[in-house]
Parts: structure tokens; sequence; C-alpha cells
């Protein structure tokens, strides 16, 4: 157990800020190392049995340098394992998971998946961070869900290239894949079940890294509007732009408020969706108009501004968008009045 | 500590059942009858000692720390009982002036007064003295014993009721103009004070002028030095601001349900654009009440920053027009048929009213503008802009 100033001092410390996008490679063995792979996993199954708290912050900080390492996805792939009840030799796969072989689970919506008459899969499973170093895969389909060896027959790992330079896509295609009955995670009829106790984590962590990134991107808007000077004066002195950054900041410490509000163990999934939609959006928000604040050099392709924008754009479309969750909190809404 | 709370929690929980009025949206149907309801539930709420819990102990019901003063707000606000909104300025501002800033003569004069109800209203702001507050104007020149004050106030809070006022004059023109201020407690019975209530754009009569027309007032109503006004004032406009908007965000929280019984009158309940905009709505409600939770522990550790304040001011008004937006939308023409107005409070759906209710919050206390300065200025050391402007 490790208290949580310490587990932010540690990202900060691991992960400053410049430069943004390290190394993803040596970024996955260090976070590995760090010990960021079990924070959340039990003391029971070899974890630090840390609370969703934790892996807010770890995603806080880290999103603050727009990591490529795929810890999100990483997580929520060790989660499904962890808390599987039908696996065969889990305590081995978590072993190996949590130590360090990348097992995501995908993370946009739009998998389709048949099960054929023989029994095998064929369909599209889209949504996998950086696939090329997985070992093996978390898919939901008809049959449940499995891991996926990504070396298994019928099965082929095609990149889609993103706009957003901080990561890579993949999706999984499946061929007339014949499910390994010794990898099923849960039956069909418990996958819902756990789809439902994975999705908080993941609304949780993409909250979370959208906000560490937009803290990041308006300091370094405000750093820009005090050094350039225009008409004789720095750009931070005019009240048109000085009034669009408070309100940023305003939206800011707002959004992060009720990031920590709903990081404990009691928050739904809605309400971490409605969170999740928030935070996208305010990050999405900031990265728009720092553009626009950054003037033509925020047009360029080697000032930083635009992997921000590219980043909050992609996240506002990772584990159900904005439109939503917030079409599912004003339903609960309606339904309880 | 916690068990203390959670038993007072209880505690008043338990009073306010049996004790907060139920139909005062109601029964208040002009503004004397809002004022006498408003009198009535000051009385029982000191009488019970949850009227001034952030007076000092040796008070009735003083002495509680901010932890438990939130507590209070936060079941006045689940109760939905009303807001103590004519005691206001008395039971903060007043208070905070004469217990920081008066000598012991004033406070063991005025300070029981307030506990019997007599009310304050703050006289600040002038007609060319808004958001630029120091640029006060109204004249107070000393005679002997007495200062003979000429001018006009504006926008005073439920002045036609006021017993006393905080009154912040100019005793002099040299050198900076926060240094030429002085702070009186005016009685408002003096020969010379008249008060004109200003009728506000929504038919509630909020705030009032008030007119000094040679009004004499003794020495010994001075409130520090003369030419100290500034910092007196500072001390009563730093007097409260957190719990207050946290009652409030938590308020309109639990009165969403107003905007979902429009939705369902109209028949949009289906519709999934509105849906979706409740939904975002009531997130942005959360987080403003998260936010001012937020604020308030800050205080309670001793660690909040020059700024939050605005910020979580901001945040608020915000929300609350945007409640009232997404109200105004739903409810189509029908909101546009005039309904009575009910007094003294933000969140009634009355959408009409409510919205323009709403600036209430985006400009009195500091307007939005002045509060993103701040923010931007203070918060986040933007630089100023140049002072000495001129037209060229």
């Amino acid at each position: 157990m490790i208290e949580l100033s310490e587990l932010r001092d540690a990202v900060q410390k691991a992960f400053p800020p410049d430069p943004l996008t390290p190394d993803r490679d040596q970024s996955w063995q260090l976070a590995a190392e760090m010990g960021w792979l079990i924070l959340e996993l039990s003391d029971e199954q070899g974890g630090l049995g840390m609370g969703r708290d934790a892996s807010a912050t770890l995603h806080y900080e880290l999103g603050k340098s727009l990591p490529a390492v795929p810890l999100i996805p990483a997580l929520l792939g060790l989660q499904a394992v962890a808390a599987s009840t039908c696996l065969a030799g889990k305590e081995e796969w978590i072993k190996r998971v949590s130590g360090g072989e990348y097992t995501p689970l995908n993370m946009l919506p739009g998998a389709a998946v048949e099960q054929n008459a023989d029994g095998t899969l064929s369909g599209v499973i889209p949504g996998y961070f950086e696939a090329d170093m997985a070992r093996q895969v978390v898919a939901a389909s008809a049959a449940g869900f499995l891991l996926i060896p990504t070396d298994a027959g019928g099965i082929t790992l095609s990149e889609h290239p993103l706009w957003d330079p901080s990561r890579r896509i993949f999706s999984l295609e499946l061929n007339n894949y014949q499910p390994d009955p010794a990898l099923v995670i849960a039956n069909p009829q418990d996958a819902g079940e756990l789809h439902d106790l994975i999705s908080p984590s993941a609304q949780l962590a993409i909250a979370s890294d959208s906000l560490g990134a937009a803290n990041t991107l308006l300091e370094m808007t405000i750093e820009y509007l005090k050094t350039r000077r225009q008409f004789d004066r720095p750009l931070a002195m005019f009240q048109a732009l000085k009034h669009r950054v408070a309100d940023h900041k305003t939206a800011l410490e707002a959004a992060e408020a009720l990031l920590w509000s709903r990081a404990g163990p009691t928050s739904s999934m809605e309400e971490l969706g409605a969170l999740k939609a928030l935070c996208v959006r305010t990050f999405r928000d900031i990265a728009e108009d720092a553009i626009q604040l950054h003037g033509g050099i925020g047009l360029t392709e080697e000032h930083p501004c635009h992997r921000f924008f590219k980043r909050a754009m992609l996240n506002c479309t990772l584990a159900g968008d904005v439109d939503h969750w917030e079409g599912v909190a004003g339903r609960a809404l309606l339904s309880s009045s | 500590m916690s068990e203390e709370l959670e038993q007072l929690r209880s505690q008043l929980r338990e009073w306010l059942d049996q004790n907060a009025p139920k139909d005062w949206r109601e029964s208040a149907s002009s503004h004397a009858l809002f004022a006498e309801q408003q009198r009535a539930w000051f009385r029982k709420l000191v009488d019970a000692g949850y009227g001034i819990p952030h007076w000092p102990a040796g008070w009735p019901g003083g002495g509680r720390s901010l932890a438990e003063q939130k507590v209070i707000y936060e079941e006045l606000a689940r109760a939905d009982a009303p807001r103590l909104l004519l005691t206001f300025v008395s039971t903060y501002h007043a208070f905070a002036t004469l217990h920081e800033c008066a000598n012991d003569d004033q406070r063991d004069r005025l300070l029981p007064g307030i506990l019997e109800g007599e009310i304050w209203c703050q006289g600040f702001s002038e007609p060319n003295a808004g958001s630029d507050l120091a640029a006060v104007r109204t004249k107070a020149t000393r005679k002997g014993d007495v200062y003979i004050v000429e001018g006009q106030k504006v926008w005073s809070t439920m002045a036609q009721y006021a017993d006393r006022c905080l009154l912040l004059t100019r005793t002099s023109d040299d050198g900076p103009k926060q240094a030429g201020l002085t702070y009186f407690l005016l009685d408002m019975k003096t020969p010379g004070v008249s008060v004109r209530p200003i009728h506000q754009i929504q038919g509630d009569e909020e705030f009032a002028e008030i007119f000094l027309d040679n009004v004499e007032i003794p020495v010994s109503e001075r409130v520090g030095e003369e030419g100290q006004g500034w910092a007196v004032a500072q001390a009563t406009l730093a007097s409260e601001r957190g719990l207050t908007l946290m009652e409030l965000a938590y308020r309109m929280r639990g009165n969403l349900f107003r905007l979902a019984d429009t939705i369902e009158k109209r028949g949009r309940s289906e519709d999934c654009g509105i849906q979706r905009d409740l939904g975002r709505l009531a997130t942005q409600v959360d987080a403003v009440c998260a936010l001012a939770d937020r604020f308030l522990q800050k205080r309670m550790d001793d660690e909040e920053r020059i700024g939050d304040a605005s910020i979580v001011k901001n945040a608020y008004s915000r929300a609350l027009r945007a409640w009232a937006d997404l109200g105004v939308r739903v409810d189509g023409y029908s909101g546009q048929y005039r309904q009575a107005i009910t007094f003294g409070d933000l969140n009634t759906g009355n959408w009409m009213a409510d919205f323009m209710n709403s600036y209430a919050w985006t400009i009195a206390g500091g307007s939005e503008e002045v509060q993103r300065n701040i923010i931007a200025e203070r918060m986040l050391e933007m630089p100023r802009e140049p002072k000495n402007w001129t037209l060229s």
C-alpha cells in the first residue's frame, strides 16, 4: 500500500511533461517496474489493493505527458482477467498479465463478431491500443469475454493510422477463429456483469487522462500568452483573452472537483459515464481554444498544441461517447423524478 | 469529530421535519408578506440554536466550526427550508464588520439587536461605483461631533426594510481613491435618509436606492479612523461566500426535479436531445456542488488560493443560467405567459422569472467579468491592463 501523494510524486517524477509522449516501450517497462499495473489488484492476487482513486491519480498524472504507454487498456484487461470466475489457470494468467504481458481491452464501440454454425467466430473488433505489443487481447464476443492470442490462427491485427500521434490503434479481425475453451474469461450469460464491472474503471480512467492533459495544455497556453507580445504588450494583458482563459480555468476546476468526488468506490457506472462526458468535453473545449489562442503557431506541426487537440478528439470517442453518457444521465433523472 | 457532525445532522434533520415551513413559496404572495415570513423563520432558527452558527461561542448556537456550519446549510437545503435572505446582511456583513473592526461600545450596543431581528443593509454601491467600488463619491464632512453626509447609494439589498446601514463614504479626495474612504454605521431613521425600492425585470424588489440628504451621523458611529474605510469594507465583503454558494448549489441540485417535471409536462421526455441536455446540465450542477464542497474543505485546511472563491461563484452563476435556460426552452410559449413570482427563491420552475433572476449571480456581488479578472490576474498571474487610460 502506498499513499496517493507518493504515487502522484512518483508519476510526476517518472513522466515530466517534457518530453511529451515519451518512448512507449521504455515507459511500459518503467510502469511495470513501478508496480502501476498492480495498483488495484487485491492483496491475495499479488497486488497493492488500492482503490479507484489510485488509478485515477495515475491516469491523471500520466495524462499530463500525453503518454503513448497504454496503461488504460492494460489495467482494464487485467481487471477482466482478475474478475473471471471461469478462466483456466487464472492465477498464472494474473501473474503473467500483471507482470508486464500486455493484454489490452478494446476501447471503442462497434464490435461486430458473429458465431458461425461450427462455433468459430468471424468479424471485427476495433479499438485495441498498441496491439503490436500484445501477446493476447481481451475480447467481448457472442461466445462471451475471451482471451485471444494475437498469433492464433484466424486472427489478424490491422492498424488504423490515427490523427492522434500519441497513440496507435488496431482492429482485431477474426476469420473463422476457433475460440479456446480454456481461455474463456466470462461465459455469454456472465458477460454483461463483467462489462458493468469494468466500464466504471474505463470511464474514470479516460476522465482522469483528459483532465491531466487539459491541465498541462492550459498552463502551456497561459505561459504562451504571457510571452508573446503584440501591440507592445503581452497578449495576456488583453482582457478578451484573459476572460476566455479564466472561463477555461473555472470549467477545469469544476470538472476536477467532480472527478475527485466520484473517484471513490461507490460511484455507479452511470455517474462515472456522466463524469467522463464532462471531462472529455472540458478537455476538448480547452484544446480547441488553445489552438486559437496560440494563433498561427498553433496550426503548425512542430508546436505541441495539435497533439493535445487530437488526443482530446480521440478521447471523446472512447468507451461510449459524450452523447451516449449525457443521454443516460438525463434519462436517469427523468425516470427518478 | 465526524460522529459529532452526524449527530448534529440528525438532530437538525429531525428539528427541520417538525419546524421548517412547508408552504413558504405559496404563502409569500407579496414582498411584504415575504419579509414577515423571513423574520419569523429567523426568530425560530435563532431560538433553536441554528440561526447564527458562525458567531463566536457565547452567542446562542454560536461557536460552530466551518464543518458544522456546512452541515447546517446542507440540511437547510435538503429540507427545502426558506433561505435567510432578509437577515443575511445583518448576520454576516454587519456582524463581521462589528466583530472585526468596530470598538467595544459599538459592538455592545449593536450586536444584540441583530439577534432580536434588526435588519441591516449595505450602502456600498453607487450609480458610478459598481464594479469599481473605490470610486465611491457619497461625501461625509466632519462638523464638530457629527459628519454631514450627502449622496446616493444603489443596489442595497432589501434596504426598504432596514433599520441600519453599513455605509461607505468619501471623506477626502487626496491620494489614491481607496485612501479617502470612511466607514459608518447609519441609523436608517435619521432625518434625511429616504429609500426607494428598485423594480426588477421579473417583478421583484430585492434591492433599493438610498438617498442621503444632509444626513447627520455622530462621530461615535464611525468604524475605524477616517480614511480606513476601504480596509473595513474588505472585512465586510470577506464575511461570507463559501457557505452561501454551497447552499445554493445544493438547492439547485435539489430542484432539478422541476426541470424534469416541465419536460414531462411539455411531452418532451422521449426527446433524445432534451435528455442529453438535461444529463449534461445535471452533471454540471453536480460539478458545482463538488467544487463548492472542495472550496470549503480548502478553507478548513487553510489551503484556499486567491481566486478560488471567484471560480466557485462563476461556476455556480453559469450553471444557474443554464438551468433556467433549459427550463425556458422546454416550457415553450407557455413560459411566456406571465405568472406570479415566488419571493426568495432562485429555483422556482417559473422559468422566465428564474432566468431573469439568474442575473442576480452573474452581476451582483462582483460581476462575472470582475471575477474573471481576479482569476486571470491574481490566480493565473496574467498582467493587469495599464492604468491611467485616457481617451485619445
